[in-house]
């Protein structure tokens, strides 16, 4: 197979593409998920009876709050695999 | 933790690491490309010459799926059929988790009719996803992969392929969700009541309203979706960094058991959410 100056573009293009998808979507959720462990800390730490609950509401909060992070890694999978 | 417990756990950690050193010994591939290559495409059969969307078939799904639908209930089968005042180890595991999702749901749901369907529907999801993941995330198993169009398989290379790791899969139950939610709704507050709720709090709101609930079954199923289908290619890709030695057996816990019963309880929770929503 030879290698063109095109192949090398896309290649390029592609390692961009995906690095910057990645990058800039894990932004958002990683503020996100910041929050509400700081959140959850204080919580905690006001009531510690209430430990249990609030690990669970947490881990909920930090599922729903990752998933745009979860979107940018489908779409840097994507352009780096099968585009 | 009794003495059998103690024997279980160790022949199980044994296996596990055997496998661990075969695969750094039998499993390592000679490329690079040889990796990456197969690793988005799936194992699609076409079953007519026509090509479109109902024709073509993946095989792995269908297998996997019907593989835990029966699994499960014979599982069920067993545990109902000698139902005991002092459980045992399986019955107590399925009251647990019964009990569980029984108090979540009813401390969500507001209306006491619709308490008992919600809470079947979720627990069905959440046991069947909760499964599918573990198994698809942890157990170590057949491995499908695409090389140059033709089918190669592999034990013990890579983990089972989960069902959710197919967006088909989750897109089905995400849009079931969205069904039922929005038929549990008529039935509690009638047509009139379901159509007015469209137009709330203002007609301006409708476009709105209509969005909102169409991006509910897209981002419901897109987060399972990435979440197991991401953490699969996430391990294949690890694994192949540290070749194959030892490491990978702590992604698949990782992503199998940790990421995978989380996510199988948002999904579940989220529906319960969902249903909650439209009918109060």
């Amino acid at each position: 197979m030879e290698k063109t100056l095109a192949d090398a573009l896309i290649v390029m293009g592609k390692a961009i593409g995906a690095g910057l998808a990645m990058g800039i979507g894990a932004i958002g959720p990683g503020i996100g998920e910041g929050n509400i462990g700081a959140h959850a800390m204080d919580a905690m730490a006001r009531q510690p009876e209430m430990v249990g609950t609030i690990t669970t509401r947490m881990l909920l909060a930090d599922a729903v709050a990752e998933s745009t992070g979860i979107y940018s890694l489908l779409i840097a999978f994507l352009i780096l695999l099968s585009l | 933790m009794n003495k059998k417990a103690k024997v279980g756990l160790i022949i199980f950690i044994v296996v596990y690491f055997t496998i661990g050193i075969i695969n750094a010994f039998y499993f390592v591939p000679k490329d690079t490309s040889e990796v990456t290559q197969g690793l988005a495409s799936r194992w699609i059969v076409q079953i007519s010459d026509k090509s479109a969307w109902y024709t073509r078939l993946n095989p792995l799904t269908i297998a996997m799926s019907w593989a835990i639908i029966i699994g499960l209930i014979i599982f069920a089968v067993k545990v109902g059929k000698n139902f005991k005042i002092i459980p045992d180890r399986k019955q107590s595991i399925t009251e647990s988790v019964f009990d569980f999702m029984y108090e979540i749901v009813e401390s969500v749901i507001d209306d006491p009719r619709f308490v008992k369907p919600t809470f079947t529907i979720a627990t069905t999801l959440f046991i069947y996803i909760a499964v599918s993941n573990i198994l698809g995330g942890a157990v170590p198993g057949l491995n499908v992969s695409i090389a140059n169009g033709s089918v190669k398989f592999t034990l013990f290379s890579d983990t089972f392929f989960a069902p959710t790791a197919d967006l088909n899969t989750n897109l089905t139950y995400a849009l079931m969700v969205f069904v039922i939610s929005h038929a549990f709704a008529i039935k509690a507050k009638g047509v009139k009541g379901w159509l007015k709720s469209w137009f709330e709090p203002n007609p301006i709101m409708f476009p709105m309203n209509v969005i909102g609930e169409l991006a509910k079954p897209i981002s419901h199923s897109l987060r399972l979706f990435g979440n197991v289908g991401g953490g699969a290619i996430l391990t294949f890709m690890l694994s192949y960094l540290v070749k194959y030695l030892l490491l990978p057996i702590v992604f698949w816990g990782f992503f199998g058991i940790f990421v995978g019963l989380i996510q199988a309880l948002v999904f579940a929770m989220l529906a319960v959410a969902y249903i909650s929503a439209q009918i109060s």
